[in-house]
């Protein structure tokens, strides 16, 4: 029996507790002869394997920095879920290492170097003609300087999402969707009706045209598919590539969601604003900006009725809208009203626009780039604005330092849009279309897992049957998209909730029938070390963009109070007693002596917590 | 004025020559990839829904017995030979992948054989309630199956013929009806237990030691020796008592009795393969127990999961997970350390789970049940048998830590841990549950009401044991 007992005890000891190394490892420090030290820096074997492990602490070279990663962890119990969290944070760090590699080996050469660069003081980049792009960079790039005369009415026109394909739909019934890059013409209709928007749905195959009753869905050859009776006058038409949903809004102020894969209507929202002509997507949480009649622009999930946000962003109608897709997920809008003026907002704070000025020539329409250039169509010119002056606040209502400039003769321009994966502007107006050259407008790396320019048949096949099974559903649509598996906020318990809500103490939910979470936390029992760590890692996020969203964090985070009436000690009662306007010696004495308990105690209770700064706990595998 | 403008030629986007794989780019911005923390979570939600729908573990049933299988057996070294014994005295020799029976031995035992062990590869040992404990010879098994099957081409059964008996090697005679028996690692020695635990030699007719505790009143429903430390032996009887044996002491050397109130006997137990201290009872209290033999105070774990009796347990070899074999008619397939939520087996026409075993390659499961019918099941349910290709393989492995990212998300979680059990099974359970949340609420309700610090809450794994004697 003690034999077996001594060989399950070499295995692991009976008491669950870890042995303290440390002294162990100061003798084994202290005496360097009995230690064999393996140089691996020599060892190519050690070296190949190195990344995708972790080295024993006897095998680490000397004086060299060692990974640290996994000691945020040591106060964690179990071996088991400590090893699991230290070679997951492992991971985590090589991963980021890797990006961060990626980023400073790639994308540096590709940003610093695109684009127009003044190479003296004097030289300014929007006294660049187009002409003069053209002849510079040649070769396929300047197939992106295209003019298109046509006599369909003013025309608008959408890009496929890896840019590829074009469709284009005149103002009197005038549609066509090609291959741009190629040339071939995939379908080509007349319509011989009022058509007002057209968007491709998931990719070239099928398109959406808002004609003057109805939406109607083509094929790639231009044969009608479906009559969406339920879209009556749509005016502008927006598809959600990752939620399948196709979004028009039209003359009677009806927002409407239609799923394109399983043919549903989702969800029609009354707007209560009237006939709207301006709409946006947001790419990166798919909310949808309208932009109405009176000035207001509002913020539409499909599952509120009402907006997630109202906002008087002009004086008289908002005639364009843009949501950049380069700046932290769709943090800035862009819009134009018929006011003459161009905004800029900041989506986390509405307190006012960042930015704005006008722009000659009447209302303007506008669109961003991959990289945060924004294109301002009005009057007979379109004018390019960088992304560096554009989104810092700036109060006096200058334009901002122009980027690049074209003129357009023909008027009005109804249409701006960058051409994904491009370095091109496609405007759309009453002769036709042109597209124009913005160097540095266009992301260089595409990914192919997401939009790939160069797809084949099989592949475009491929994509349309994974982004079906990876449908997010529509309910999961909020403004904040980083909801999706975080830890949920402080507060909302059910213990916590019954307290807020000031349920009596006989008919609150028992401890026995409470959430394991939540009876850990009554218990004390809880890691909560994650919360500061949370805080602290949100701060140093944050700090780069300079915003006011911190302290508003902090806010929601602060300590829960605790609501204790009439405690009144007999030493408060004295002191009261006494209060008058002299400096009594004693007085003060008793004040400090008061103070310095208040400090104790709260320090006692900050040990208690166990609230060391740097520790990581349980939950923070849900962070990333 | 320096000019840059993005150039794509075609022809570096596509394959160099047919055949070759398409150019794929990534970009590792998370901008360039929208919606992606949600659409991992569609994907782990299907990839857990998949794992439900694919979830077939019945693989075959081997017939054969005329009576309730009473015990497995599993031949050391091999993959493919097994022995079942059942109530009327059978015991028949199967090959799992040709699905045949490799030797029937009729009337091995007048009445219900209950223990079956393997003393080698050759030699197996069986003992009964007839007060027999016999060795037979299964090396000579080709004969055996042929004539077998000559017979079954006749249309007759072969058990029916009695005269096709082979003798037993050797046959000992006890005084009391056996239970259990297992055979000692090394030596030729091996203990059995009815009212009391003796230990017998191959070459002696009688036992040669009993080693029964000093008070004890039980009858032993189990027995088992360890495989790290092989004089080291367990048993578990009806008094609810779990006793350690030493026996090149002769004594007992350590025993447990446990709780009264839930009748705490254990049915069966068993040694875990890979932390030797480490054992496991199947108890009548619907639960299963794993205790560290080195503090025997409390359990290390107590798995929940069970409606009935659990009759049966065994370690699968890797020591990560274990089967359980239950009168709620179930099979439970549990991981080590995570006392609940268990994978469920059940079919339709499977009675009371008499006795479970794994496989040596960890991979099935089989069952012997009151039915007569020994099954045999994947030890993971959405298992895919045959060869998988390195894609689907990936693929796979791709779901699987989706899943174990995703678990904590409730639709994935409850997705997860949802099982379909028959519908006595989850009435059962859910009786049961009201009835100890009830039990729960109102200990704590009358706790509220007594003096501050009167009662203390005790862990269920604390109030287990009643005493522990050494």
């Amino acid at each position: 029996m003690d034999a077996l007992v001594a060989k399950a005890d070499a295995l692991r000891p009976v008491s669950q507790k870890r042995p303290r190394s440390s002294s162990k490892r100061r003798k084994s420090t202290s005496d360097p002869s009995s230690s064999k030290n393996v140089d691996i820096s020599e060892d190519k074997t050690a070296q190949s394997v190195l990344p995708h492990t972790r080295l024993p602490a006897s095998l680490r070279a000397k004086g060299k920095e060692v990974d640290r990663t996994g000691r945020a962890y040591n106060h964690i119990g179990d071996k088991r879920l400590r090893a699991h969290l230290a070679s997951q944070s492992l991971q985590n760090v090589r991963a980021k290492g890797l990006v961060d590699d990626l980023q400073d080996l790639l994308v540096p050469d590709e940003q610093e170097n695109a684009g127009l660069r003044a190479e003296h003081e004097l030289e300014r980049t929007w006294r660049v003609t187009q002409d003069e792009i053209v002849k510079t960079v040649g070769g396929q790039a300047a197939s992106g300087r295209r003019e298109w005369k046509l006599d369909g009415g003013t025309y608008r026109s959408r890009y496929t999402r890896n840019g590829r394909h074009l469709a284009i739909v005149g103002k009197n019934g005038h549609v066509a969707t090609f291959d741009w890059q190629s040339g071939t013409l995939h379908s080509e209709i007349q319509l011989r009706e009022t058509c007002r928007d057209i968007t491709f749905l998931q990719d070239h195959s099928m398109y959406a045209v808002a004609q003057s009753k109805h939406v109607y869905i083509y094929d790639q050859n231009g044969v009608e598919l479906h009559r969406l009776a339920s879209h009556v006058e749509p005016t502008r038409l927006e598809f959600l590539p990752y939620h399948w949903l196709l979004v028009s809004v039209g003359m009677p102020g009806y927002l409407k969601y239609q799923d394109t894969s399983t043919g549903q209507m989702l969800v029609e929202h009354r707007t209560k604003l009237g006939a709207c002509h301006t709409m946006a997507q947001n790419p990166h949480n798919a909310v949808i900006h309208l932009g109405h009649q009176n000035g207001t622009v509002t913020l539409w999930t499909p599952n509120m009725p009402q907006p997630a946000v109202r906002l008087l962003a002009h004086m008289g109608p908002v005639s364009s809208l843009a949501v950049d897709p380069s700046h932290a997920g769709g943090r800035y809008m862009a819009t134009s009203g018929a006011d003459g003026r161009v905004k800029i907002w900041d989506c986390r704070n509405w307190k006012g626009c960042i930015r704005e000025w006008s722009a000659r020539g009447g209302p303007a329409e506008l669109d961003f780039s991959a990289r945060g250039h924004l294109g301002v169509a009005s009057g007979g010119t379109v004018n390019v604005y960088g992304p560096q002056a554009l989104f810092t606040p700036h109060t006096p209502p200058v334009q901002p330092p122009l980027y690049l400039t074209h003129p357009i003769t023909t008027r009005p321009i109804a249409s701006a849009r960058f051409a994904p994966f491009t370095d091109s502007l496609l405007l759309g107006h009453a002769a036709g279309l042109s597209s124009i050259l913005v160097p540095g407008s266009g992301e260089p790396q595409y990914d192919s897992r997401e939009a790939d320019p160069f797809e084949g048949r099989r592949a475009r096949r491929e994509r349309e049957v994974r982004g079906l099974l990876d449908k997010v559903p529509a309910d999961m649509i909020t403004l904040d998209p980083e909801f999706v598996g975080a830890v949920a906020a402080e507060g909302t318990g059910v213990a916590e909730k019954e307290e807020e809500m000031g349920v009596a103490k006989s008919q609150r939910t028992p401890f026995a029938r409470l959430p394991r979470a939540e009876r850990l936390r009554a218990q004390g029992k809880a890691d909560e070390t994650e919360v500061q760590q949370s805080e602290s890692s949100d701060d140093e996020e944050e700090d780069e963009g300079g915003d006011v969203d911190v302290d508003g964090k902090k806010e929601v985070l602060k300590k829960r109070k605790h609501k204790m009436r009439g405690r009144e000690t007999a030493l408060k009662k004295y002191l009261k007693k006494k209060r008058k306007n002299v400096v009594d010696p004693r007085t003060e004495a008793l004040r400090a002596k008061l103070e310095a308990q208040r400090k104790a105690r709260v320090l006692k209770e900050k040990k208690a917590a166990g609230a060391e700064e740097g520790k990581l706990s349980v939950l923070d595998r849900f962070r990333r | 004025m320096k000019i840059k403008v993005l150039q794509r030629d075609l022809s570096e986007h596509l394959p160099q020559k047919s055949g070759d794989p398409t150019p794929t780019h990534r970009n590792l911005n998370p901008l360039m990839h929208p919606f992606a923390r949600a659409r991992e979570r569609v994907r782990a939600l299907n990839a857990a829904k998949m794992e439900k729908m694919f979830a077939r573990p019945f693989v075959a049933s081997l017939e054969g017995h005329a009576d309730q299988v009473e015990v497995l057996a599993r031949k050391p070294d091999s993959l493919n030979v097994f022995t079942s014994a059942s109530a009327d005295g059978e015991i028949i020799v199967h090959d799992l992948p040709q699905r045949t029976q490799l030797l029937r031995i009729p009337n091995a035992h007048k009445n219900a054989v209950t223990g079956l062990t393997f003393a080698d590869a050759n030699r197996v040992l069986s003992c009964g309630i007839d007060k027999f404990v016999r060795i037979w010879d299964i090396s000579t098994l080709d004969q055996v199956q042929t004539s077998i099957e000559l017979d079954e081409e006749d249309g007759a059964r072969a058990s029916t013929s009695k005269a096709a008996r082979p003798e037993p090697l050797a046959t000992f005679a006890g005084k009391a009806a056996f239970n259990t028996i297992d055979h000692h690692y090394e030596d030729a020695l091996f203990a059995t237990g009815s009212n009391c635990v003796q230990i017998w030699d191959e070459e002696k007719s009688a036992a040669i030691s009993n080693i029964t505790f000093a008070s004890a009143t039980e009858t032993v429903k189990s027995i088992r020796f360890n495989a790290s430390e092989p004089s080291v032996l367990a048993s578990v009887g009806t008094d609810r008592s779990f006793t350690l044996y030493d026996i090149r002491t002769g004594k007992a050397e350590r025993r447990i009795i446990m709780q009264a109130s839930f009748s705490m006997q254990a049915n069966a137990l068993s040694w875990s393969p890979t932390f030797p201290t480490s054992i496991l009872l199947a108890s009548e209290d619907h639960n299963l127990y794993t205790y560290d033999i080195r503090s025997l105070a409390s359990p290390s774990q107590i798995y929940k999961g069970h409606v009935a009796a659990v009759m049966s347990c065994d370690w699968s070899p890797t020591g990560t997970e274990f089967v359980s074999g239950g009168w709620d008619r179930t099979v439970q397939i549990w991981k080590e350390g995570m006392g609940h939520s268990p994978d469920v087996y059940h079919s339709k026409r499977m009675q009371r789970v008499l006795s479970t075993i794994y496989t040596a390659d960890a991979r099935f499961v089989l069952s012997g049940s009151d039915d007569g019918n020994v099954r045999l099941w994947k030890a993971r349910a959405s298992d895919r048998l045959g060869v998988m290709d390195t894609r689907e393989k990936a693929a796979m492995e791709y779901r699987d830590s989706l899943k174990a990212r995703w678990k904590a998300d409730k639709e994935v979680g409850k997705v997860l841990r949802s099982h379909h059990v028959p519908k006595p099974v989850y009435k059962a359970a859910k009786l049961k549950n009201t009835m100890l949340d009830a039990r729960r609420v109102k200990e704590e309700r009358r706790r509220a009401h007594t003096r501050a610090g009167a009662s203390k809450p005790k862990a269920a794994r604390r109030s287990a044991v009643i005493v522990e004697q050494a």
